[in-house]
């Protein structure tokens, strides 16, 4: 990494403050708060010990059944409970499943167990290697967690030959496989978009493989990729945060997970990297903290320095590969077709609200749109809003999977309980269009008869304070020191969120347990029109004299809209700007059309990437920090101040 | 049997014949398939893999790895002990009859549906995936695309034509597709309809007698080594047909079945079809084949609730095993 520091001009005042060189007057000043490059990597290095404290006093080493391999790493690396981590690792290793679930964390493991485990445990390990074939997997985050884990577990042995590997390949051919995959995820992900991107679940299904490579791959090459993705990856999710929660549109998100974003790992995330909400037991943070990894110093201060000023923040990302009915808006990525997935952020200092243009923009766990808003403490808290169309179809399965027609859905279902429910409370629609001008979202529904679910649903949380249907037709809100306005275009019924049908053994447990804790009191706004939108209107309290003033203001907003035969609106918010949206069309603010197509990967006040460019500018102030993964460099730049 | 067949039997029906008569196997029933029906809490099977029919013990072994996802085998037809897995992963062979395997395909291959073996060149190995074709020249060891005149990839079953081995019939998302110059390239053929093509067999009897199934338009059939397309079993013509099978022993018996269908089953060369649908554990069936050891034994693979055969045209069923078994595919393959 190189720094250039073209002007020290601003860290003049602090050098003269240190060095007692002011008038007397000043020098009972308390200085401002200012949190050194030494002291954040001080207060991280010391959330990552705390991380791995917390995993080593949660150990049980009376009981060798149970544990983990992110427990035995821990316990590895601190040099306690050896003997049950020794024995531990052969009983859960009886039979081995999990793909690359099991994967990484082995590799995790071994890693921590240099210099510790003894050579009967190596052959014991390697002998797993040998005899267990772990699936690549179908999605994005298996194929990278599965190379991330086979390259380090090859590198560990460089010598062994096919004759040692479950593939039959040689830890030198598979080590030049990964490297080639991993490669090209790079480039592909800093060209075009992440697939299954922003996920506030799934972000550490990345994060966990390409802290695995910044920690512990020997290949430099390998390691600065794993270093830098990291980077960027952190990035993605800072500027769309708020106190640690991931606002915005997702690829994939869980129904616990919707209802209470502090749950997220990347709410988890956000403690361990910008000491944000509170510590929660994360595996993925275990590994992290095992890494070594620290983030760059402008993250933290992206995280925290950008209260003041909300600003609009614009990603492209793509679609899950689409393996048939790719649709007439896809493009081909080396021989897979994709489509583009346009984001549009809003981030206040009290909110975030984000969207992407709706459709079928990944299979199964889409959140097209959603608001989050700042509560005092996040815990318990289901600071959201969210809406969809509850679409469940073959259609959608075999876009995106082999199976077949009249089994994918049935097979979804075996995991992802909910998908084919119409209580469900994520996922795509293709009869779902959303449109975005800073504090206003338009979503607009246009459902042909015979669909499976032919509804739209809203959420309406419990943390959604003093809700009232006023005789305007607008439903208003206070959720934080926000309020909230929506208008639907046609009218619909109160209805709990319940996924109590869902509660039964298995799956249904999995995904859907702490019903009571998560979801009791909220509700959606069911609507069963066909043809159906609704815009919402959020501002922030402190705008208004009180609820009452906000309420008034939005009653005198003009409003046009009809749904036959095409859903249409046209609407002047609270700025003053007329939005116009038709179903199927685009977006016009004050007669100007919006067009997404020529959107960077990233843009915004705190990052800019082009398309196809594999560069990434962060800033903050007049610091830049720049990423090039062509020639996997780093550079820090001062500009000038004005 | 029908003795007459003998002077047009080829290929593996001749082999079958010959070994019927010497009272051994030179073929055997295989089954690619994942345990679906106990999977609750997860997107994983309970088991998964290939496992071979043991007449003798009336029972199911496995051959090969525990891999997750293989969709079908394959072996050279001219050195069983190659043998080929297409699978989620990629390619998994063979060289010495399934005591060593390795993953020979590469991160650019994955989602392999079917892998056909050039019976007179080994070294051509022809692979179909959901991303479309792969092939290799080297008898398998590495691997390249192979799509070129493909409308769509998406690509479900591949064979080669034996007695033409450069001929390949492709099934795809966009139909049936051939090639004439061992998938250098790939043109439609004009008669196949347009959509997802989920399966094609061929008679063994009858090497001009092609049968294919399809997703939402039911069974169609070529009576001229695969030239002209058309509409059989009307009956079925709204159906996804996942299962398409000839008896190799006899170009007349026909079978067809899919998604809620039971099993149809025609003795006159598709002039004609009826179902036997009863006494089927599930009306929905995933895969197909005729005993190549058996002479007119049909074998049924139906969703999760087991496998059967007749040996009836389809009437009274015998329990095969399998039970709560998704299987991929159904077949026979030479053994040594």
């Amino acid at each position: 990494m190189r720094l250039r520091t073209r002007n020290l001009k601003s860290r003049i005042l602090p050098l003269l403050l240190a060095a007692g060189l002011l008038p007397h007057g000043l020098r009972a000043e308390t200085p401002e708060t200012f949190v050194s490059d030494a002291e954040l990597a001080i207060q991280f290095r010391e959330r990552c010990e705390y991380v791995i404290d917390q995993v080593v006093e949660r150990t049980d080493p009376t009981n060798t059944k149970r544990g983990g391999m992110f427990t035995v790493a821990a316990n590895l690396h601190r040099g306690t409970n050896l003997e049950w981590a020794r024995a531990h690792i052969r009983e859960a290793n009886e039979n081995p499943t999990g793909a690359m679930f099991w994967m990484h964390p082995m590799v995790l493991m071994m890693e921590s167990g240099r210099g510790v485990l003894y050579e009967e445990d190596w052959a014991f390990i390697q002998e797993l290697w040998r005899t267990y074939f772990p699936y690549r997997g179908d999605t994005e985050n298996h194929w990278i967690m599965y190379y991330a884990s086979i390259y380090l577990a090859s590198e560990m042995f460089p010598e062994a030959g096919p004759e040692q590997w479950y593939n039959g390949k040689s830890s030198a051919v598979n080590m030049a496989e990964a490297k080639e995959y991993i490669s090209d995820w790079i480039r592909i992900t800093t060209s075009y978009g992440q697939g299954e991107y922003d996920s506030p679940n799934y972000i550490e299904e990345y994060t966990r493989p390409m802290a695995l490579l910044a920690g512990w791959a020997q290949d430099p090459v390998v390691r600065q990729q794993g270093k830098m993705m990291m980077d960027y990856i952190l990035l993605d999710y800072v500027v769309e945060s708020l106190d640690g929660l991931y606002g915005g549109a997702h690829s994939r998100l869980y129904p616990r997970y919707l209802l209470q974003p502090s749950l997220t790992a990347g709410a988890a995330h956000g403690w361990l990297f910008f000491n944000q909400g509170e510590y929660r037991a994360n595996a993925g943070n275990t590994l992290i903290a095992l890494s070594g990894y620290t983030p760059p110093p402008i993250l933290y201060r992206i995280a925290h320095g950008r209260a003041d000023e909300a600003y609009v923040h614009r990603e492209l990302k793509r679609t899950r590969w689409r393996l048939r009915n790719a649709g007439p808006d896809a493009f081909e990525i080396d021989g897979k077709s994709t489509t583009p997935v346009y984001k549009y952020s809003y981030v206040h200092p009290d909110y975030i609200l984000g969207s992407s243009q709706g459709g079928l923009l990944q299979p199964i766990q889409q959140q097209t749109w959603s608001l989050i808003w700042r509560e005092d403490d996040h815990s318990g808290k289901t600071n959201t809003m969210f809406g969809l169309q509850p679409y469940s179809s073959p259609f959608e399965g075999t876009m995106y999977f082999g199976a077949d027609w009249d089994t994918v859905t049935d097979l979804i279902a075996r995991s992802k309980v909910d998908y084919d429910s119409p209580d469900k409370l994520e996922g795509g629609s293709p009869y779902e269009h959303v449109f975005q001008d800073e504090s206003t979202l338009i979503a607009l529904y246009d459902i042909p008869e015979g669909t499976r679910f032919p509804l739209i649903s809203t959420l309406f949380s419990r943390d959604l304070k003093n809700r009232e249907e006023d005789e305007s037709g607008w439903i208003f809100g206070q959720g934080g020191s926000v309020y909230v306005a929506y208008f639907p275009f046609a009218p619909g019924e109160w209805k709990e969120v319940d996924w109590t049908g869902l509660l039964k053994s298995g799956a249904g447990a999995w995904f859907s347990t702490n019903f009571e804790e998560l979801a009791r009191g909220s509700q959606c706004l069911v609507s069963e029109s066909l043809k159906n939108g609704y815009i919402v209107e959020v501002a922030a309290a402190s705008d208004y004299a009180s609820y009452e003033a906000f309420k008034s203001a939005i009653r005198d907003l003009p409003i046009e809209y009809k749904l036959e035969p095409t859903p249409t609106v046209t609407f002047t918010n609270l700025s003053g700007k007329s939005l116009s949206a038709t179903y199927g069309g685009s977006l016009s603010v004050n007669g100007a059309r919006i067009d997404p197509t020529k959107w960077k990967l990233f843009d915004g006040p705190y990052s800019k990437a082009e398309r196809e460019s594999e560069m990434l500018e962060i800033r903050f102030g007049q610091e830049r920090y720049s990423l090039d993964f062509k020639t996997l460099t780093t550079e820090t730049t001062i500009l000038e101040v004005e | 049997m029908k003795y007459s067949i003998f002077s047009i039997a080829t290929g593996l029906a001749a082999l079958a014949l010959a070994a019927q008569a010497q009272g051994t196997e030179h073929s055997k029933i295989f089954a690619a398939l994942a345990m679906t029906k106990a999977q609750e809490s997860s997107p994983i099977p309970t088991d998964s893999g290939v496992f071979l029919y043991d007449a003798q013990a009336d029972d199911w072994h496995r051959t090969g790895p525990v891999i997750q996802a293989i969709n079908s085998i394959a072996t050279d037809p001219s050195d069983p002990e190659r043998i080929f897995l297409a699978c989620g992963n990629g390619i998994v062979r063979s060289m010495d009859g399934g005591e060593t395997w390795r993953m020979t395909s590469g991160w650019r291959e994955s989602d392999f549906t079917k892998i056909a073996v050039d019976p007179v060149d080994g070294g051509n190995v022809y692979a179909a995936s959901v991303w479309g074709v792969s092939v290799s020249r080297d008898g398998g060891a590495s691997w390249k695309p192979a799509n070129k005149g493909l409308a769509e990839k998406y690509s479900r079953t591949i064979i080669v034509d034996e007695r033409k081995p450069k001929r390949l019939l492709l099934g795809t998302a966009d139909g049936i597709y051939q090639s004439n110059d061992g998938a250098n390239t790939w043109k439609p053929i004009r008669t196949s309809p347009k959509l997802v093509i989920l399966r094609i067999a061929r008679s063994e009897a009858d090497l001009d007698l092609w049968i294919a199934g399809t997703e939402g338009q039911g069974v169609y059939i070529s009576r001229d080594d695969g030239k002209k397309w058309v509409r059989t079993a009307e009956a079925l013509s709204e159906n996804n047909i996942y299962a398409v099978a000839v008896d190799p022993f006899d170009a007349a018996n026909m079978a067809a079945a899919g998604w809620g269908t039971g099993v149809w089953v025609s003795s006159d060369s598709g002039e004609s079809w009826s179902k036997r649908g009863e006494g089927l554990p599930s009306q929905n069936v995933t895969s197909m084949t005729f005993d190549p050891n058996q002479s007119g034994r049909l074998w049924v693979s139906t969703f999760e609730e087991g496998t059967v055969y007749s040996d009836q045209q389809g009437d009274n069923w015998q329990s095969g095993g399998l039970m709560g078994a998704y299987v991929y595919d159904l077949g026979m393959i030479p053994v040594k």
